[in-house]
């Protein structure tokens, strides 16, 4: 069953388009993720399900139910804000519970789900202090076991982990993803990260300028990019995109100018079409300048973090990344071969930008 | 060094604020001839305590009663409609937001001596001016309005708008979520400006006077102007009703300064 679907949803601010023809289904009990770059509508189109925004065309229901005008209250999903908005004016305890106490729930089950809650989110030698005398960590915690008391059927997740230090959000990400699997609610999750995405969610979509550019599985959207868009912002470092035109045969490309190297396409392509070659940076293999075979590239950066290097080389005039795993060596200038299996190379159209 | 000369200069400002003050309970307590002693004295040697007799033989009961119930009355009109009103101005935004501010401060700029020709006029044609001081707390509150709004807004404004919109998710309705979170997080901009709006209204000397004609009606500040006449000689008579009238003043102020330290919203974001 889908617990949340969005048909056709249309957003204006005034005279801007925020969000264009959203069609998003998601099923009970998954993890999504909405990615994309900054001012992309991502947090309008979350804040547009939990109901904190209007929207000016389609429809959304939750749960099978039209919630296009029902207001926050009546939708039964938590939210997790980036800036956490915790109640400065309450303790630990009594934000976590302020939904439950607003619908009058009786006081032992209050008391149960907060100390469970504290007790999952480790909060519970915390619960009689205010906001301020926390920590941004045990802040953002807060904000989480304020949502999880409430045992809704939606989570919504608006940058929950962007606030916090690099190790600390690594830690949080499994813990959220945990979470998850425990209490099988369905989540939207926001967040501007890739790798974020790519691993804590099931089905990831990819907002630009307020339209749905792809969504699908992760390593889907990793695999096969329905568009140069997509295969630039999935996957880190980003993938290379080199012009290049089909030759007469139809199965090579000619890279750059018209006497370029040449690159095996792996398959049939319309001859004389100009195209743009997409090769992930940790598909492409480093050679010795003595190969046969392989394109050649002129080192002009590398840089390592002790388990990975990373190539800046410059193939057919274009800067190109390369990434490696374990460590090498090579000059500034130094001719290198770089090899790629057909099988790797994605092609896009240079007008439209759409895979071929 | 500097923090000393600082706090030296600090300390000169506030004694030269509050010699009056000093000064006003001095000469309570002096004798008419002594007050105009030359060199003055700082301590009078024979102290007269005579705040009860000014007290009964000015009917201060009365006038200090009249001007507490305009005070009240025009704090609560205010509050109430003063509020919502800066919520929404700060809250919503748009050209419309911008021209009602505007008009607002416009409205703070007439003074009360101008107004208040048209304004007797107008209560004595809508037969107001039967009930005087009814008439003095709604052309006072309509005075002081703009000045709550403009300072209440700016405290709605420091309330983060993220705040909000937790509560509503949270499961409060637009009202529930501005009783509940947003006006505890406002109190102390709310309680001081009320206090403020309350003071001002107090003292208010301009409306008592030209609408208000029965003198069991009026007012504490114009009851003390009964004592300027032709001849002024009872010097130790003003200064005594103007103790006896601002020391309540005084000790509400004291007790809610400590409320007027900010920092409510600390901890709210990230
Ligand atoms: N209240 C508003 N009035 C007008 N325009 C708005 C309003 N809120 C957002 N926008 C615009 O809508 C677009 C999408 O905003 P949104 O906050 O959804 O971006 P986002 O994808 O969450 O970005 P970020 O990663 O920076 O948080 C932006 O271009 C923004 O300028
Ligand atoms: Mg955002």
């Amino acid at each position: 069953m889908n617990q949340i679907e969005i048909d056709d949803l249309n957003k204006h601010y005034g005279a801007y388009h925020a969000l264009r023809d959203i069609n998003l289904k998601i099923p009970a009990g998954s993890f999504v993720a909405l990615i994309g770059p900054s001012g992309c509508g991502k947090s309008t189109l979350l804040r547009t399900i939990a109901g904190l925004e209007k929207f000016t065309g389609g429809t959304l229901r939750i749960a099978g139910e039209v919630m296009n005008t029902r207001p926050p209250r009546e939708r039964d999903v938590a939210m997790v804000f980036q800036s956490y908005a915790l109640y400065p004016h309450m303790d630990v305890e009594r934000n976590m519970t302020y939904s439950l106490r607003l619908k009058r729930r009786p006081r032992e089950e209050i008391l149960e789900r907060a100390k469970s809650a504290a007790n999952t989110l480790g909060l519970t030698a915390l619960l009689s202090r205010k906001p301020r005398e926390l920590s941004g960590g045990q802040r953002q915690r807060v904000a989480m076991g304020r949502a999880i008391v409430r045992n809704p059927k939606v989570f919504l997740f608006d940058e929950p982990l962007s606030n916090l230090d690099a190790e600390l959000r690594v830690r949080m990400r499994g813990e959220i993803r945990r979470l998850h699997e425990r209490l099988g609610a369905t989540s939207v999750y926001v967040t501007h990260d890739q790798i974020e995405a790519m691993t804590m969610a099931d089905y990831v979509v990819v907002l630009r300028a307020g339209r749905i550019e792809q969504q699908g599985a992760p390593l889907d959207l990793y695999d096969r990019p329905a568009n140069r868009f997509v295969a630039g912002f999935i996957g880190s470092p980003s993938m290379n995109f080199l012009p290049a035109r089909v030759a007469e045969d139809g199965r090579t490309a000619i890279l750059g100018e018209a006497d370029g190297q040449r690159i095996d396409l792996g398959r049939e392509v319309e001859p004389g079409r100009e195209i743009l070659v997409g090769m992930r940076p940790e598909h492409l293999q480093i050679r010795p300048a003595s190969d046969a075979t392989g394109l050649q590239a002129t080192v002009e950066l590398l840089e390592s973090t002790g388990s990975m290097t990373f190539m800046e080389a410059r193939l057919a005039g274009a800067p190109i990344t390369v990434s490696q795993a374990g460590r090498m060596a090579a000059a500034r200038g130094e001719p290198v071969r770089l090899q790629i299996d057909p099988e790797n190379l994605r092609l896009f159209d240079p007008a439209t930008e759409a895979a071929i | 060094m500097k923090r000393y000369i600082l706090l030296a200069v600090a300390l000169v400002s506030v004694a030269v604020y509050l010699f009056p003050l000093y000064w006003m309970y001095v000469t309570a307590l002096k004798s008419g001839t002594e007050i105009f002693q030359y060199p003055p004295t700082f301590w009078p040697p024979h102290p007269q305590w005579n705040f009860r007799q000014v007290f009964l033989q000015h009917s201060m009961a009365s006038y200090l009663w009249n001007s507490l119930v305009i005070a009240v009355g025009v704090t609560a009109i205010t509050v109430v409609i003063g509020t919502g009103a800066a919520y929404s101005l700060a809250r919503i935004r748009n050209r419309w937001t911008s021209v009602a501010l505007f008009t607002v401060l416009m409205l703070q700029v007439l003074p009360s001596s101008l107004m208040v020709t048209p304004l007797f006029v107008a209560f004595n044609q809508m037969g107001l001016l039967a009930t005087p001081r009814l008439a003095v707390t709604l052309a006072q509150a309509a005075k002081v309005l703009t000045l709550y709004i403009v300072i209440c807004r700016s405290t709605f404004l420091q309330v983060p708008r993220e705040l909000e919109e937790a509560a509503l998710v949270d499961g409060n309705s637009r009202i529930g979520a501005f009783f509940r979170i947003i006006v505890p997080l406002a109190r102390n901009g709310i309680l001081v400006t009320s206090v403020l709006i309350f003071l001002q209204s107090f003292g208010e000397f301009v409306y008592s006077r030209s609408l208000i004609s029965e003198k069991s009606l009026q007012t504490a500040t114009v009851g003390l102007s009964e004592f300027v006449g032709p001849q002024i000689n009872d010097w130790n008579g003003i200064m005594t009703y103007s103790a006896i009238y601002i020391t309540p003043i005084l000790i509400v102020f004291v007790l809610l300064q400590r409320r007027i330290v900010s920092g409510l919203t600390a901890g709210a974001l990230k």
